[in-house]
């Protein structure tokens, strides 16, 4: 009697056990896509700044913040124009805030590297075609091709405001200088108090 | 046939009606003896609201009509008590949605921003200098916290370092939901572990029970400065807890279920919070489970958590 009584409270307790779904098999039995959900629950608008990216992720069309309405003296052809005037000192006076850093010692950047010299708005590729300074992710995904791959699946960069709805995502140079991209040192802005264990 | 009669008669009068007519009672004349028959008579709403709220139900056996009434009390009692318009929300998960968290190692640069986001968006005491994130600042090859310097306060990110977040993980398995004796915490279909904070009595035994530190004890009321009080709340999420509750990270319930991230992923400067639906293969968790390479925190407990740590 007790034995039979032992196995039913072992059976009561496992059935306890095993009615919790496992993560991983709730992820890999899962069907839903986001077009499935109900999007009005996540009725968005775009940000004004945003351009539809080039190419697709896994999910289909995603969107950039965009580069050109951050960029202090866009359109670059209002100085850079076919007749430049010339004056000596030109270049510290207009662009002297920008610290290039970029490519480490071995192999330092100059700003023709990326941006033509007739028309600098738009940027270099290795073969002829040229980038458009809001699509800036296909320039730096030349050099950071891994990095590019990540930030088009969702691993590298954030999304904007919503992880439901239309996939908005930042910008390379929402985040990076594009001139000096790695992060500065800074402090903190908080601290954690000690743990009492 | 009399006596059966009586007895029927007494049923209708028990224990229950009883202790709940002498509690009334005992109420009442308590706060006529503390604020005066005035005073009685003023705060005769802020009484009744008070009254109905110490005797609702747990959040879970709530009707939704009872849900939407308590969510209309607490936010009169706030606009009664602190002159404050709140809007508190009761929304229910979204159908199809598990949530999941990862956060990239190799991004983490320790500016500490995700804190200070959570401690504003979550009304956390000010006083206590409670937080729901710590980062622990870890030497090259150390696995688990325990090893790492959650104290750091200098320039970061110092060299040859990592950092590393920890939350509440929201377990799948979680032990502190079978810890707790009133099961004032329990996992939401969308995978959220909450506390419903007017059930929880304080035991603490979802703390001891927690093996990553993911749990809060309050010692008083959130302190939080009138202008600096986040409106936007959710019952099960942001709202002014209670004094002697336990709370915790609720993936920002209150943001997360409108659509919109948590205030830490949001306010992440480096990239390395990535939140997204579980279920769905075209979001951005599924993309780093597939493609990266993923650990979570002491997995051979089989609490089995829905929040991965990767490296790039």
């Amino acid at each position: 009697m007790l034995i039979l009584f032992g196995f039913g409270m072992l059976w009561v307790t496992a059935d306890v056990y095993t009615e919790q779904r496992n993560v991983l098999d709730q992820v890999k039995q899962s069907t839903i896509h986001r077009k499935d959900l109900n999007q009005n629950d996540f009725a968005q608008n775009l940000p004004r700044q945003a351009v539809k990216a080039e190419m697709k992720y896994q999910g289909g069309d995603f969107w950039t913040e965009s580069r050109k309405d951050k960029v202090e003296r866009y359109p670059c052809y209002t100085c850079h124009t076919n007749n430049p005037e010339k004056f000596k000192g030109a270049k510290e006076m207009v662009h002297g805030d920008i610290l290039l850093d970029h490519g480490g010692a071995d192999k330092p950047l100059s700003c023709a590297t990326c941006h033509l010299k007739d028309n600098p708005h738009l940027f270099k590729t290795a073969d002829t075609t040229n980038i458009d300074m809001d699509h800036s992710y296909d320039l730096c995904g030349q050099c950071h091709f891994r990095q590019k791959q990540d930030w088009i699946g969702g691993a590298h960069g954030k999304r904007v405001l919503n992880w439901a709805g239309k996939r908005v995502v930042k910008n390379c140079t929402s985040c990076h200088n594009p001139h000096s991209p790695l992060f500065q040192k800074r402090w903190p802005k908080t601290y954690s108090p000690p743990i009492d264990k | 046939m009399d006596d059966s009669k009586n007895r029927l008669n007494e049923k209708k009068f028990g224990r229950r009606t009883f202790l709940k007519r002498f509690a009334q009672a005992a109420a009442l004349s308590s706060a006529a003896s503390a604020t005066g028959c005035i005073g009685l008579i003023q705060n005769n709403e802020m009484l009744q609201l008070k009254w109905k709220e110490y005797f609702k139900k747990n959040y879970r056996l709530m009707t939704p009509q009872e849900k939407e009434e308590t969510v209309e009390r607490l936010e009169r009692l706030a606009k009664i008590e602190k002159h404050m318009d709140i809007q508190m929300s009761s929304q229910n998960p979204i159908n199809g949605v598990l949530f999941g968290y990862a956060f990239n190692l190799t991004r983490c640069e320790g500016f500490m921003e995700c804190v200070t986001a959570c401690v504003k968006e979550n009304n956390l005491d000010r006083q206590s200098h409670t937080q729901y994130i710590r980062i622990f600042e870890m030497e090259p090859g150390g696995m688990s916290p325990e090893t790492g310097n959650g104290k750091y306060f200098h320039e970061v990110p110092l060299d040859n370092h990592f950092y590393m977040g920890v939350q509440c993980f929201h377990c799948e398995n979680a032990p502190c939901i079978r810890a707790c004796p009133t099961k004032a915490t329990w996992k939401e279909p969308d995978g959220i572990v909450v506390v419903d904070y007017d059930w929880c009595i304080g035991c603490r035994y979802c703390m001891a029970a927690c093996p990553y530190y993911g749990r809060r004890f309050n010692w008083s009321a959130s302190q939080v400065p009138y202008n600096e009080i986040t409106k936007k709340q959710h019952y099960l999420g942001n709202r002014i807890r209670p004094k002697g509750t336990m709370e915790k990270c609720t993936f920002c319930v209150q943001r997360t279920r409108a659509g919109k991230l948590p205030a830490c992923v949001e306010a992440c400067p480096t990239g390395a919070r990535i939140f997204g639906n579980l279920l769905d293969p075209d979001s951005e968790i599924r993309f780093v489970l597939k493609h990266k390479k993923v650990f979570r925190l002491k997995e051979d407990l089989a609490t089995d958590p829905k929040f991965w740590y990767f490296i790039d």
